[in-house]
């Protein structure tokens, strides 16, 4: 009861103010007091009160018409009781066209205007409380997953640092091993020094050059293999002096001893040295059966140098394990770094969005947004094309966080390259909303996530003029 | 619209790059140059002074309307028929065809409005040489001369025009064909005397030159079946040094002289980013060419639709030995001649001739041959906001927010070609435009309007109804071979029907009916591109010249199919309102008489100073042929304009006919609201004072309507007598009233505007400043700048609360611009009907007359028997170069009230306060 007679009296009282001067608003009564003059707002010009409102311009700032179209740069007031009051430009003032949802603009024209002010009050009131909701919830939403983002930052942080550490203690363990390979290596060396040096001592005559002990080295075993004397190998001698260092009993296969022999039948010298001797004298698969014999497999059967060998060997393994390891876990530390280089909002409420996909279907096309990675555009038909690559934020400076710009997509048919704006917008869930291309290769999308809601908002909403 | 894009088929893909493996710039090479078009190159080659026709007096008839005559051509004996007409208000009409061709040579149809009335002709004098007839009451006569056949059209003592005065009248004869000796016999029969040894001789002279049974260009080969039949002649002109006119062609106003390179060319075509300042052909045709100077302006109507070029050259040539009777006549050898040769590939010799004297006098004779501006609705003389393409309802409804947040008039928003179903005209995208009367119906709401493109080309898909009906009609344009025609355009394969048939055209009118094409309604216009037609896998990117339009092939009809589409689709728009609301429709292509249709624009031309600057004299040249309602693509199609370039082009725009902003799908957004508050207000700010003018812009198409003369006009049209107007390309006058120097330079400080009549006065528009005619005058400038004047003398009617769009402000009251000359008097009109129906054919309409002499400013009406009421009223009288009066008196048929005034003594401007009086009363204002 008590509601409807201060209704009823706001209205009594807006009627009246409308009906003396028409399209001000009461902040502005003052101007407008009758008297016998008017000076114009601006203070330019005084004149006759009765020209207020005569539907000609008089004063150069529009204030004397403020209830009619005769200004051009003038402002109509409605005051749309039950809705928001705001302000038109003058020249919407019966123009046929509905503005004010109180119909005040249209008092001179074919327009049937309805007042729409009670509808329209009661939808927005629904939306904003609608949207109060949202907010709220948006805001709950946004606190968890603000504390989500310090945990996972923390998390991060922790990992990057556990990372660093395992690097650190890889590190270490990789000037161990080199240390180790290099002391293997140099064993090795020594060995094989002091091997040929009693090797030179048993056959001085082939001592002069490495090349010519080699050669005859060569030949002997080419000989020792060539049983017939034909000047070449085939493939039944070396089944019958050729077995596995492994397996000195089994009778090498045909195709086995195929592959010795290069995948031909025979073999001369020249290829000999260059294929089978090098298999032979590695000794780590095949061997000359008998070998004690042989003075070539001499060196390979030395077991000084074959342990020494086998050290060098262990330790190189070893080494690459240590360096792929540390490759890796490096690998890992500048990913996390990259990550955690970008900003993810004061309290690194944007974090959890590193890592997510969110798609849209718009038209024939299906949008995928990867935030701080990837936007890309599919169509039902074709291949997938990058509208953009992480840039950076891109907001306002007051609400840097409102934006983000994704750049250096794919490029365009008439040069530049495609890009995409994504505008955050609070909502208590996370997901693409809308994408739009209003020009060539340049798209919009809407991103709704609870992180975007801001208490700012919801003061806003408070004092809304309702 | 563009030409190419990478959403075409792969074929077209392939054309693309190797378009755009060059520069930002046409690629001539796609075009033939004369030398390329046999027909051109073989007539170009004739020699002056060897004319081979002789007249044959004896052969002369003469009839109270009608000369006839034959004419022989010497070499080969074939026989050609002369006719020639003296139409009323001053035209001379010359046709020439074979007296007997083997079949009929086409003749243009549809374009004059009639068959144009005849005056009487009668015989002064004749003799062996020649014969001499008067044409009409005036001093003027023709002389016929038999040896060469020359034509001299003579007032008094001075020679106005004369033809084959050169000797290069040609006209090829259809002949069989004789390397195929189909018909042996057919040759001997042909029009040769076998008693005439020497002739026979003569005849085997003739031999067959390359391309004239069979033309290749690029990949195209033209079948040719017709064999050669070209047309050409020559017209001197003696003491004229200026020519305008045949449009279209992105050069200057006064047209060059072609001695040192090409004709200019007449030959719709689809051109991909054309270059300015050369003779290249466009995407229309108007084949009239004007002459000016000092004493009279005249024009030639070289009624042809084929392939057509024309040479121009300017000196003392064509001092061709006159004929005994012309030496009484012959004034100053030495005075200045432009001569002209006309070339057509096919089709017969009929040309009107156009003689004056005075500017005026040509456009009532052009337009009494082919019609007049058609008047369109006021709304289209607003802003157009355009662009390929506003994506989908969404996207519409947003920038027309735009416009009211930004508070920027306009009355059209366009869709491009993205709006339909997969490029099928007369449907709409499913998914982006699933409602469109809803989005019709939004901006109704608002009192705007909406503008769908629709092309000839028709997507040849089974499941189409529009290809299926025009299949199943036999529509369609048919190749060579019998079949229909199919070319590639956007939609890719695609059929093009037969506009030039009458069943076709009102077939398709009947297609824009609200109950055929969907989701329209009244708000929804129409705009034809493509319609060169554009064929992209054609030769020059048209149709090829061998397709069949029922019994005539295409090279006969080319530059009239663009008409033709644009007149069935007028033609729609006007039928589905039961031929009550004026349609609007905008071509690309157009032929002399698309004025009586709609609107054109210059095409697809590209962001750059150059053609901004040469949107003035392309529009002007359309103008002067009739063509009022003109306007280039604001910022430039192609390209991105730099802000400044933006803002100046919508200054200069704002002055033209059709004010349309338009870009190419691979630009960024540019809507007037996108470059920062400053420019969003200098755009603003334009576009507001072109509404302000809409009522004079709608009183100067009223007139362009009744009497053909240009809305946008040279100055030379105003002040004939001024050499110093007649090769200004960069600025122009709106009816008679309006002076408009636009800034077309980047980075302008000021300009130079030249201001006509040395007794007249201009007034700036923006600052009252009083300047004297007769000067150059210096104009800085700043980014707001966009000098206009308005000559004392005259009074123009503005409204000034400028609204949401033009509709919105139909009740509204107009500010009146007295702007007095040196003799304190002034004079204006105003012209109000409903804005958008036929009625003013019915004469509901009002059409005042106000004027202003010895200190009263009076009203009367001009059309006493129209009726029309008015609610707008005048509110304001503005008297620009006044004194100050002591008493301001109104009187009407109310009585007599005194009015309220100011005075600005430094500007000498007199603004009456509130007359109040209705725009439809008489009245008087009274100065004391």
């Amino acid at each position: 009861m008590r509601f409807h007679i201060i209704t009823a009296a706001f209205l009594w009282a807006a009627f009246v103010e409308s009906r003396k001067i028409r399209g001000i608003s009461s902040s502005y009564k003052r101007f407008y007091r009758e008297r016998k003059s008017f000076l114009c707002i601006d203070g330019s010009k005084i004149i006759p009160f009765e020209q207020v409102n005569d539907d000609y311009c008089d004063c150069a700032d529009g204030s004397d018409e403020p209830g009619t179209s005769a200004c051009p740069r003038g402002r109509f007031y409605c005051t749309n009781l039950g809705f928001r009051p705001h302000y038109i430009p003058s020249s919407r003032v019966n123009d046929g066209i509905c503005d004010c949802c109180d119909a005040s603009d249209e008092y001179n024209s074919h327009a049937r205007c309805q007042n729409t002010c009670w509808n329209l009050g009661q939808k927005e009131r629904a939306y904003v409380e609608g949207q109060m909701k949202t907010l709220d919830e948006g805001l709950r939403l946004k606190q968890q997953l603000i504390e989500e983002g310090v945990l996972l930052w923390r998390e991060k942080q922790a990992q990057l640092r556990e990372l660093q550490r395992a690097a650190e203690d890889l590190q270490i363990k990789l000037e161990e091993h080199r240390k180790r390979k290099h002391e293997a290596d140099r064993l090795k060396e020594q060995t094989l020094k002091a091997l040929k040096a009693g090797d030179r001592d048993v056959r001085p005559e082939s001592s002069s050059c490495g090349f010519r002990h080699q050669n005859s080295t060569v030949s002997h075993l080419f000989q020792l293999l060539d049983s017939n004397k034909d000047g070449s190998i085939s493939l039944d001698e070396v089944k019958a002096k050729v077995v596995l260092v492994h397996d000195e009993t089994r009778v090498l296969s045909e195709d086995e001893a195929l592959t010795l022999l290069g995948g031909g039948h025979q073999m001369d010298l020249s290829k000999f040295q260059n294929t089978l001797w090098d298999v032979l004298t590695r000794g780590d698969g095949y061997k000359i059966k008998d070998a004690h014999s042989a003075p070539g497999g001499l060196m390979s059967e030395d077991p000084h140098l074959k342990a020494a060998d086998r050290a060098a060997e262990w330790e190189a393994a070893d080494l690459k394990k240590v360096e792929e390891a540390y490759e890796t876990v490096n690998m890992e530390i500048s990913d996390l770094q990259k990550k955690l280089e970008i900003d993810y909002g004061t309290d690194w409420e944007y974090l959890f969005l590193n890592g997510q996909c969110y798609k849209l279907k718009v038209y024939e096309y299906m949008y995928t947004l990867c935030p701080f990675n990837t936007v890309s555009q599919k169509s039902t038909a074709g291949t997938e094309v990058s509208l953009g690559l992480w840039g950076m934020w891109a907001g306002p400076a007051k609400n840097r966080y409102s934006q983000m710009v994704y750049e250096n997509g794919e490029p365009c048919w008439q040069g530049g390259s495609r890009t995409t704006s994504v505008t955050l917008t609070c909502g208590t869930e996370t997901g693409l909303r809308s994408v739009k291309e209003p020009s060539k290769c340049q798209y919009i999308m809407d991103f709704e996530t609870p992180v975007a809601c801001q208490p700012v908002l919801k003061q806003r909403g408070v004092h809304s003029e309702l | 619209m563009a030409t190419f894009t990478e959403r075409m088929g792969p074929v077209l893909l392939l054309w693309v790059a190797v378009c755009l493996s060059g520069s930002w710039a046409v690629d001539k090479g796609n075009f033939k140059t004369c030398d390329q078009s046999a027909f051109c190159k073989r007539q170009r080659a004739m020699k002056p002074g060897e004319s081979p026709y002789r007249a044959l007096l004896e052969t002369m008839e003469l009839t109270n309307t009608r000369l006839t005559l034959q004419l022989i051509n010497d070499n080969n004996k074939v026989r050609l028929l002369l006719e020639l007409y003296r139409l009323q208000g001053n035209i001379t009409r010359v046709k020439i065809n074979e007296l007997k061709p083997l079949k009929p040579r086409y003749e243009v149809p549809d374009v004059l409005i009639r068959e144009p009335p005849t005056e009487p002709l009668s015989l002064l004098s004749q003799d062996e040489n020649g014969v001499v007839l008067s044409l009409g009451a005036e001093s003027q006569r023709v002389i016929v001369s038999a040896r060469p056949f020359r034509l001299d059209i003579v007032e008094g003592r001075d020679v106005l025009m004369s033809l084959n005065s050169r000797g290069l009248l040609g006209f090829e004869h259809l002949r069989m064909r004789k390397d195929t000796q189909a018909d042996p016999e057919a040759e001997n029969k042909e029009g040769t005397d076998p008693a005439n040894p020497a002739e026979t001789a003569k005849e085997e002279e003739e031999k067959v030159e390359d391309g004239m049974w069979e033309e290749t260009f690029k990949t195209h080969t033209d079948s040719k079946p017709s064999g050669p039949s070209a047309v050409s002649l020559d017209f001197s002109l003696p003491g004229v040094e200026h020519v305008y006119g045949i449009p279209e062609h992105g050069d200057s106003l006064k047209l060059k002289t072609t001695d040192s390179g090409d004709p200019y060319r007449l030959y719709n075509l689809d051109v991909f980013q054309y270059e300015l300042y050369n003779p290249m052909a466009l995407y229309g045709s108007v084949p009239v060419m004007l002459s000016h100077n000092a004493r009279r302006t005249m024009g030639i109507f070289w009624l042809n639709a084929a392939e057509t070029w024309v040479d121009i050259s300017s000196n003392t040539a064509g001092k061709t030995v006159f004929g005994k009777m012309l030496d009484y006549v012959q004034g100053s050898s030495e005075t200045p001649q432009t001569d002209v040769r006309w070339i057509s590939e096919s089709g017969i010799i009929d040309v009107f001739l156009m003689l004056g004297p005075t500017p005026r006098d040509v456009f009532s004779q052009y337009a009494s041959l082919t019609g007049t501006q058609a008047f369109p609705p006021l709304a289209s003389l607003g802003y157009h906001q355009c662009r390929w393409n506003y994506n989908d309802q969404e996207d519409v409804r947003s920038v027309d927010a735009g416009f009211d947040e930004h508070d920027i008039p306009y009355d059209f928003i366009w869709l491009d070609i993205e709006h339909t179903d997969g490029k099928r005209y007369f449907t709409w995208d499913p998914h982006k435009f699933a409602s469109p009367k809803e989005m019709l119906q939004g901006l109704q709401d608002k009192k705007r309007k909406m503008v769908a493109i629709v092309d000839p080309h028709i997507k040849v898909d089974t499941n189409y109804k529009i290809h299926n009906e025009i299949r199943s009609r036999g529509f369609y344009v048919k190749n060579k071979d019998g079949g229909d025609y199919e070319g590639w355009c956007w939609p890719g394969s695609a059929g093009y029907p037969d506009f030039t048939r009458p069943d076709m055209r009102a077939w398709w009118a009947s297609q824009f009916a609200y109950d055929q094409y969907e989701g329209t309604m009244e708000n929804l216009y129409t705009w034809n591109d493509m319609n060169e037609p554009s064929v992209f896998n054609g030769p020059e990117v048209t149709m090829h010249k061998d397709a069949m339009h029922e019994s005539w092939e295409h090279r006969d009809v080319h530059n009239l199919y663009g008409l033709y589409v644009h007149r069935a689709t007028a033609e729609g728009l006007i039928e589905r309102s039961g031929g009550v609301e004026r349609p609007f429709v905008l071509t690309r292509a157009f032929f002399a008489g698309s004025q009586r249709y709609g609107a054109v624009w210059t095409g697809d031309n590209a962001a750059e100073w150059d053609h901004l600057k040469i949107s003035i004299p392309m529009c002007l040249s359309l103008g002067l042929v009739g063509i009022s309602f003109c306007g280039a693509d604001v910022g430039g199609f192609f390209k991105s304009p730099s802000t400044e370039l933006l803002v100046r082009w919508y200054q200069t725009g704002a002055y033209q006919p059709f004010f349309r902003a338009h870009a190419h799908l691979d630009t960024p957004r540019r809507e007037p609201w996108l470059f920062g508050p400053e420019n969003t207000a200098l755009i603003r700010e334009v576009i507001r004072q072109r509404y302000t003018f809409l009522p004079y812009w709608y009183q100067l198409f009223y007139l362009a309507y009744q009497t053909g003369e240009p809305v946008m006009r040279p100055l030379w049209v105003e002040y004939p007598q001024d050499p110093a107007t007649f090769a200004l390309d960069d600025e122009f006058l709106l009816g008679r009233d309006l002076l408009v120097h636009p800034v077309t330079e980047e980075g302008a400080r000021g300009v130079t505007a030249y201001l006509p009549g040395k007794h007249e006065v201009w007034f700036d528009i923006h600052t009252f400043q009083k300047h004297n005619g007769g000067q150059n005058l210096y104009i800085p400038v700043t980014m707001s700048s966009i000098p206009v004047f308005q000559r004392g003398g005259s009074i123009i009617p503005r409204k000034l609360r400028v609204r949401r769009s033009s509709t919105c402000m139909e009740h509204d009251p107009y500010t009146l611009y007295v702007a007095l000359d040196n003799r304190r008097t002034a004079e204006g009109e105003l012209y109000i009907d409903d804005g958008h129906t036929f009625n003013y054919e019915k004469k509901e309409l009002m059409h005042r007359k106000f004027s202003f002499a010895n200190g009263v400013l009076s009203s009367v009406d001009l059309e006493p028997n129209a009726q029309f009421t008015t609610k707008s009223w005048v509110e304001r009288i503005i008297i620009l170069g006044a004194s100050k009066p002591s008493m301001v008196t109104l009187k009407t048929a109310d009585g007599e009230n005194q009015l309220e005034f100011d005075f600005d003594a430094s500007m000498s401007v007199l603004t009456i306060r509130k007359p109040g009086m209705n725009a439809g009363a008489d009245w008087t204002v009274t100065l004391q």
